[in-house]
């Protein structure tokens, strides 16, 4: 216990990685994969058991998710055409839904986020997620899958490799609120007001900053849901509500403990029309999305879906200071790295 | 490099000769008599320059000041520093985008960038300027984007002016913003507030159309996959590179601000809007979807290259888009034909907090690289100060529409207050 609880110490100090040899030597990488392992295991039993079927995502197409908060996408000379690395997702699985009704990728996806998110201590500009979609669905269903997911995939880990949480000095009693009940869910707004009574100069029109975020989070003992973010927070995909428009029929699943969003999600805009035109008001080029939109104008499935950060997740499990630690091979923001 | 319908001979004199250039020569001082058809020219080309400049006999706010210095005031008492659009500006000034035009994505425009710096005003990059030129496909290279922006900072004062991105529709395949914003090489700019995003609405010279330019043939073949490209001219050396303009409702401008700022929120926000018949609707939009500013360029030409059939039949001339906006809820910037002290000051007074220049800062540049375009802003300086302290005013934001009358007006302006 002393030489864990010496491990994390010494990693928690370290705002970047070390070079990769030792990182990948280091007892508290080894131990942080193992529990990692669990939780790919984890979501990929439950996902099966409740009908999804797992594809395996594409890794560049001719555009990706636009995204948001200023990240940039890369680029891939493919033949002469310029594609891109998958940022997300997203598009791919709107059209899957024309295969299966319910689908989910283990997706690595890589944003070159600003440099300023270096700091943030939970961004990579290489990640993965559990992307999950749902023909059909509901915001309230794919909230339920988010909730159901995270709750299976903890109480396994706690259970399928207890020495590791041990050598991370990590106290299962932090989630004993998380597997008591249901999560709470705050509005945009709600948060909004929150942060506000807290002192936080948060825009009500706007994105929750990192910071807000994670002060937030700080507050909270069980994970918790934010609901309707603003139209001009999230990308054209988001369904914006027909009750109150301006209000996006999305949600973010954010871990307590200042830990902060390990999940997004909506439901998806799919009428070819109203996609077109938000994309107008994204700032977006209809013109460069032309297979999506052929796709869309046949017509898919309306759906719900989200995705739900595997290092982020990795990282509130453990416990560890910075989300690069829960990565094998992790390239932080700004950092040139292998 | 030539200007067409542009004072051009006046900007080169000023360009070589700075503030001297605000008089007429030195030598003829005591010998000659001089009219008013020294400078301007006639008939004038718009209302604009048509309006005349109206000091008072009493002056409030000279007393004000000379109470405040605890002597007469003089025209070196005007102070020019001005918040331009989120910056500190050294001068009611900002140095306009030029676009990918040949001229503009030139060397030439790496100098005005170096001397914009050194002047402390702010600067705007212009439209696909990344989508032609590339970023840094060539890390040492002396023009494009990332030149620019280092001739600039190294220049600059790290309190003053500041380097505003434009983005068009093609522009967003290239990622300009998130380009930039997430390039380390833009961190100085941003650490210190002086990072900026143009939402490119329209442009004066080709109200309701997209950027115009012809680009040679190889340059063509290369972006053919981004914009519609027409051989107009079979056996010329180049083919026409159309830009789409972009689809906007007050929702969609709106959203994109809202978005802009979402993704950006260490970027200030500017828009720059082309002189539609709806441009206090759309500017009123802007601001209350928090722009930092709001740009209005008159249909006055720039530098971006235009059919003839928009030189002089298309869109509202700058004067009248200032009485259409009336008092600004917001930082109203305003170019168009700005090259001297006196439409500069015109402007101010009807509501704009600062001017830009273009095809003035490009003449400038062209007859003297390395000070034509210093030269010929510190003598537009000198005759703001001048004009200024002649309205019994010293500061620009202390102008206002009393200051100007207008032919055939029987009053003068309505007063329009600044934001």
């Amino acid at each position: 216990m002393e030489h864990a609880t010496s491990v994390v110490t010494e990693q928690a100090a370290r705002r970047t990685p070390p070079p990769l040899s030792e990182h990948l030597g280091s007892d508290t990488t080894r131990a942080a994969m193992r529990i990692q392992q669990e939780v790919l295991g984890a979501a990929r039993d439950f996902l099966r058991g409740e009908g999804f079927v797992e594809l395996l995502p594409p890794v560049i197409g001719p555009v990706t998710d636009p995204g948001a908060r200023g990240s940039k996408q890369l680029d891939v000379d493919y033949y002469g055409h310029r594609y891109k690395v998958m940022t997300s997702g997203i598009l791919y699985k709107q059209a899957s839904l024309l295969a299966f009704d319910k689908i989910f990728y283990i997706a690595p996806n890589v944003r070159a986020e600003p440099v300023e998110t270096c700091n943030t201590r939970r961004h990579l500009a290489e990640f993965h997620q559990i992307d999950v979609e749902i023909a059909h669905g509901t915001r309230a269903d794919a909230m339920g899958v988010a909730e159901r997911l995270l709750t299976h995939v903890v109480r396994h880990a706690l259970a399928a490799v207890p020495e590791q949480f041990e050598l991370l000095a990590r106290d299962p009693l932090a989630f004993a609120w998380l597997l008591s009940g249901p999560f709470d869910v705050l509005t945009h707004r709600e948060a909004v007001e929150a942060l506000h009574g807290l002192g936080y100069a948060q825009s009500p029109d706007a994105e929750i900053e990192w910071t807000g975020e994670e002060l937030l989070s700080s507050k909270k003992d069980r994970p918790f849901f934010v609901t309707d973010y603003p139209k001009g927070s999230r990308g054209f995909y988001d369904r914006e509500s027909t009750t109150e428009p301006g209000r996006l029929r999305n949600f973010d699943l954010l871990a307590p403990e200042g830990y902060g969003e390990l999940v997004s999600g909506s439901e998806r805009e799919s009428d070819y029309a109203t996609i077109v035109t938000r994309m107008r008001e994204t700032g977006e080029n209809p013109a460069k999305y032309r297979w999506y939109l052929d796709v869309m104008r046949q017509g898919v499935p309306r759906s719900a879906g989200f995705g739900m950060g595997l290092e982020r997740l990795t990282r509130f499990l453990t416990g560890l200071d910075a989300v690069w630690q829960v990565n094998a091979y992790p390239k932080v923001p700004g950092e040139v790295a292998p | 490099m030539r200007a067409g319908g542009f004072p051009e001979e006046q900007v080169r004199a000023r360009a070589l000769g700075g503030a001297a250039e605000a008089f007429p020569p030195v030598e003829t001082y005591g010998h000659e008599v001089f009219g008013q058809d020294v400078s301007g020219p006639h008939p004038p080309r718009d209302e604009l320059d048509a309006a005349r400049l109206v000091p008072p006999v009493f002056m409030p706010l000279r007393l004000e000041k000379l109470i405040d210095l605890g002597r007469e005031p003089l025209q070196s008492d005007v102070d020019l520093r001005t918040a331009v659009g989120g910056f500190s500006s050294a001068l009611p000034v900002f140095l306009s985008a030029f676009g990918s035009t040949r001229i503009g994505s030139s060397e030439v425009s790496v100098a005005a960038s170096r001397q914009a710096g050194a002047l402390g005003i702010p600067m705007v990059i212009g439209e696909n300027v990344v989508p032609v030129t590339g970023y840094r496909r060539d890390p040492s290279a002396t023009t494009g984007m990332l030149a620019r922006l280092r001739a600039y900072l190294d220049a600059a004062d790290p309190s003053l002016g500041g380097v505003v991105v434009q983005q068009s529709t093609e522009d967003a395949d290239a990622e300009v913003w998130n380009l930039v914003y997430s390039d380390p090489a833009a961190e100085p700019l941003l650490a210190g507030g002086r990072l900026g995003f143009e939402l490119k609405v329209g442009q004066g010279a080709k109200p309701g159309l997209g950027g115009l330019t012809v680009l040679d043939r190889a340059t063509a073949a290369r972006v053919s996959e981004q914009f519609a490209l027409d051989d107009l001219w079979s056996r010329g050396p180049g083919v026409l590179r159309s830009g789409s303009p972009g689809t906007f409702t007050d929702e969609i401008l709106r959203q994109q601000i809202r978005f802009m700022r979402n993704n950006f929120p260490r970027a200030r926000i500017w828009v720059k809007l082309h002189p539609g018949r709806d441009v206090a609707r759309a500017a009123a939009c802007a601001w209350e979807a928090g722009a930092d500013a709001v740009t209005v360029d008159g249909a006055e030409g720039g530098t971006g290259w235009a059919p003839r059939a928009f030189l002089d039949h298309v869109g509202l001339p700058l004067a009248e888009c200032l009485r259409r906006i009336g008092s600004p809820a917001g930082c109203l910037l305003a170019t168009g034909r700005v090259w001297e002290g006196v439409r500069a000051v015109k402007a101010l007074a009807l509501g704009a907090t600062a001017v830009g220049l273009g095809r003035a800062a490009l003449t400038a540049v062209d007859a003297d690289p390395e000070h034509g375009l210093r030269r010929l802003v510190e003598c537009l300086a000198f005759e703001v100060q001048l004009l200024t302290s002649a309205l019994g005013k010293y500061t620009p934001a202390a102008l206002s529409g009393e200051d100007v009358w207008f032919p055939g007006a029987a009053d003068a302006a309505p007063v329009f207050e600044k934001a």
